[in-house]
């Protein structure tokens, strides 16, 4: 294997999603904060507010940019405007590395801002493969896709999620940043084994984790980023942390957000689960979907929620 | 659905109908639809106002994959819990809550105005005719103002128009509408913070040195001027200023995204301000220290300053300004004297040149 762990990135640590509702407390107090993921469309077009926060915040934290339009699995073609600006920006605040979703956002010019899933088909692989190919070229560094939560597959699959995802960070030589909380929806809501999910994935292309709680609707789970991680999903994050020897975590909370000491705190309970003397991974078996909600979901009566993470700051006016 | 596929053009071929298989069978789906034949698919499906069912049914994704209802199943398997078509509803769902939650975080005191159901109604439209075609969502609202105006009633309604022959109640929330969207494209656009700016005292150097009739003002460029026929930005203040007395429901939520309130809530506070008066209002917005700021301004003071915006000399713009008004020259003076004071003050200009 020639390919370095992480693709030679380093072990950032424990981070947190930037949001704008925290941009005060973090400018005045200075968490302790390894390091912060911020939404890349929040940033990129910004000459108020939000670009001089992250400026700021890039001079004494390490960053990272996380993308929401990219749509690398779109029949579009790619949009080089966009990501000429990611570049821009990514120089701007040096970015560690510049990641966005396995999926695809709209078609014929058109963008539905959700992250859309694709069937898993030989002919979906080398298309997307291609065009990260011209990503990474136009970057001029690896792309970093993350698995996106999904609600759908398609009849016409012929492989899995994680055979998709590893054939793809092989062929088109990417890396990849391992969302443990849509591997639990996802898993939920195809009737899968997240377990084997994440011992299935090229564990040495893995630069990063995402943590996130979600939505609870019993039937299915929707990634709402809007609660705590719940047990399940931290029992895989210790199975993860375990295969991959460590790498970046990065907790997103996007809606009903608690103030920043109580996310930074959500996130730090990931220590628990990574010490040095870690015990053996639950069976393949343990942690299967449950058919009822765990305890500390949010289960859900209201309207369907918007799954995160969302680009839409609220302007501040006198 | 009012965007076709085959509408579109320069982007590849309308594609060819894939003929998955009619009929109520579960089977695998034979042939197997191209990429982009299954992303138009799923994007009509999705995106069709009438729903999932109404969308796997439409012109549009008949066109693309002909799959009689009750077949979508043969592309889109069901799970152990819910049905294919249960399944795409999840999306459709979120596609419009995910738009609708940002227009109404564009627009948060018309739609304190309309109530939440009228606003979403308003808004729920404008997706069908003004889809997103940007890697933004930040340009999703800009088109917002003018699908008000192409969609107002044909008639003012009586009970609502003040005057017969005067602006009718839909000019009020296409004015309020355009204030919002204004604000919000001045808060992220471009400013100038930390750039030099021209102070008062430079403008008094200036006006001592003779030469300030002749100078020519560069405006910042977040500086908006903007005139209305309704007093919107007085109306913004008192619904603003009302909101902020409304009882904090959940004080744990802190979230800029976080879903509008009841309707209860901030739909009584609008309740209780009435739609204003038709009346001339001129308003200048700018920035600083990244807050949007708003300034009412007089009819002199707003052509005034529209001239200065573009390129006139402090002479030719007071000039013309002073020729179109109708008050008498040492009420103009006056004006003059203290906008001046108060534009620079409010950082609305770079620098002056000759």
């Amino acid at each position: 294997m020639t390919t370095p762990p992480r693709l030679g990135h380093a072990n950032l640590g424990l981070g947190v999603g930037l949001r704008a509702a925290h941009f005060d407390h973090i400018l005045r107090h200075q968490p302790a904060v390894d390091w912060f993921e911020v939404i890349s469309e929040n940033f990129v077009d910004s000459g108020g507010r939000p670009r001089h926060v992250l400026r700021q915040i890039a001079e004494r934290y390490p960053v990272v940019m996380h993308g929401v339009s990219l749509s690398i699995g779109s029949t579009d073609p790619l949009d080089f405007s966009y990501l000429g600006k990611l570049k821009t920006l990514a120089r701007e605040v040096d970015a560690r590395w510049i990641s966005d979703h396995l999926c695809w956002t709209g078609v014929l010019g058109s963008n539905t801002h959700d992250l859309l899933p694709v069937p898993f088909t030989e002919a979906t692989l080398a298309h997307v493969a291609a065009r990260v190919r011209t990503v990474q070229d136009f970057l001029e560094r690896p792309l970093v896709l993350e698995n996106p939560s999904s609600y759908v597959t398609f009849a016409h699959s012929t492989m899995s999620e994680w055979e998709f995802v590893s054939r793809l960070a092989e062929a088109a030589d990417c890396g990849l940043l391992l969302d443990v909380n849509n591997v639990y929806v996802s898993s939920f809501n195809h009737d899968l084994d997240p377990d084997e999910f994440i011992r299935s994935l090229p564990h040495h292309r893995i630069v990063q984790f995402h943590l996130a709680g979600h939505a609870d609707y019993v039937t299915h789970l929707i990634d709402t980023h809007d609660h705590h991680v719940v047990d399940p999903v931290w029992e895989l994050y210790r199975t993860a942390h375990q295969l991959t020897g460590g790498v970046s975590t990065l907790l997103e909370w996007d809606a009903r957000i608690p103030p920043f000491p109580v996310v930074h705190a959500e996130v730090l309970k990931a220590k628990r689960f990574m010490g040095e003397r870690l015990p053996a991974p639950p069976p393949l078996t343990g942690i299967a979907p449950a058919t009822t909600p765990p305890a500390a979901a949010t289960t859900s009566r209201t309207p369907p929620q918007v799954p995160h993470p969302l680009h839409h700051l609220r302007p501040e006016v006198a | 659905m009012s965007r076709g596929p085959s509408r579109r053009s320069g982007l590849r071929d309308v594609p060819v109908p894939v003929p998955v298989r009619t009929g109520t069978g579960t089977g695998p789906a034979l042939p197997r639809p191209p990429l982009d034949v299954v992303q138009q698919w799923f994007q009509a499906v999705v995106t069709h106002p009438a729903g999932v069912a109404a969308g796997a049914a439409s012109p549009a994704a008949q066109r693309l994959v002909r799959l009689d209802r009750g077949a979508l199943e043969q592309l889109v398997r069901r799970s152990r819990r819910l049905t294919a078509e249960q399944r795409l509803e999840i999306y459709a769902n979120a596609y419009y809550a995910r738009l609708l939650e940002c227009l109404r975080d564009t627009f948060p005191v018309l739609a304190q105005v309309l109530g939440a159901e009228v606003f979403d109604s308003f808004a729920f439209d404008y997706l069908q005719r003004y889809p997103s075609r940007s890697y933004t969502l930040y340009r999703l609202a800009e088109s917002f103002p003018r699908f008000l105006d192409e969609t107002r009633p044909e008639q003012p309604r009586a009970a609502d128009s003040t005057a017969a022959a005067g602006p009718a109640w839909p000019d009020f929330l296409i004015d309020l509408a355009t204030l919002e969207l204004a604000i919000a494209e001045v808060f992220d656009g471009p400013g100038a913070e930390g750039e030099p700016l021209l102070a008062p005292a430079d403008l008094l150097a200036r006006r001592a040195g003779g030469d300030f009739a002749k100078a020519r003002l560069a405006p910042v460029p977040c500086l908006r001027l903007l005139r209305f026929g309704y007093p919107v930005n007085a109306f913004y203040s008192s619904a603003r200023a009302m909101r902020s007395r409304q009882p904090v429901e959940s004080p744990e939520i802190l979230d800029a995204h976080a879903a509008p309130e009841p309707a209860s809530a901030d739909g009584a506070a609008a309740a209780d301000l009435p739609i204003p008066d038709p009346g001339e209002e001129h308003v200048a917005l700018s920035r600083t220290d990244y807050v949007v700021r708003r300034y009412s301004l007089t009819p002199f003071e707003s052509a005034v300053l529209a001239a200065l915006v573009a390129g006139a000399t402090v002479g030719d713009a007071i000039a013309g300004a002073a020729a179109a008004s109708e008050l008498p020259d040492d009420e103009l003076a006056a004006q003059l004297d203290a906008a001046f004071r108060r534009w620079t003050i409010a950082g609305f200009f770079r620098a002056a040149t000759s």
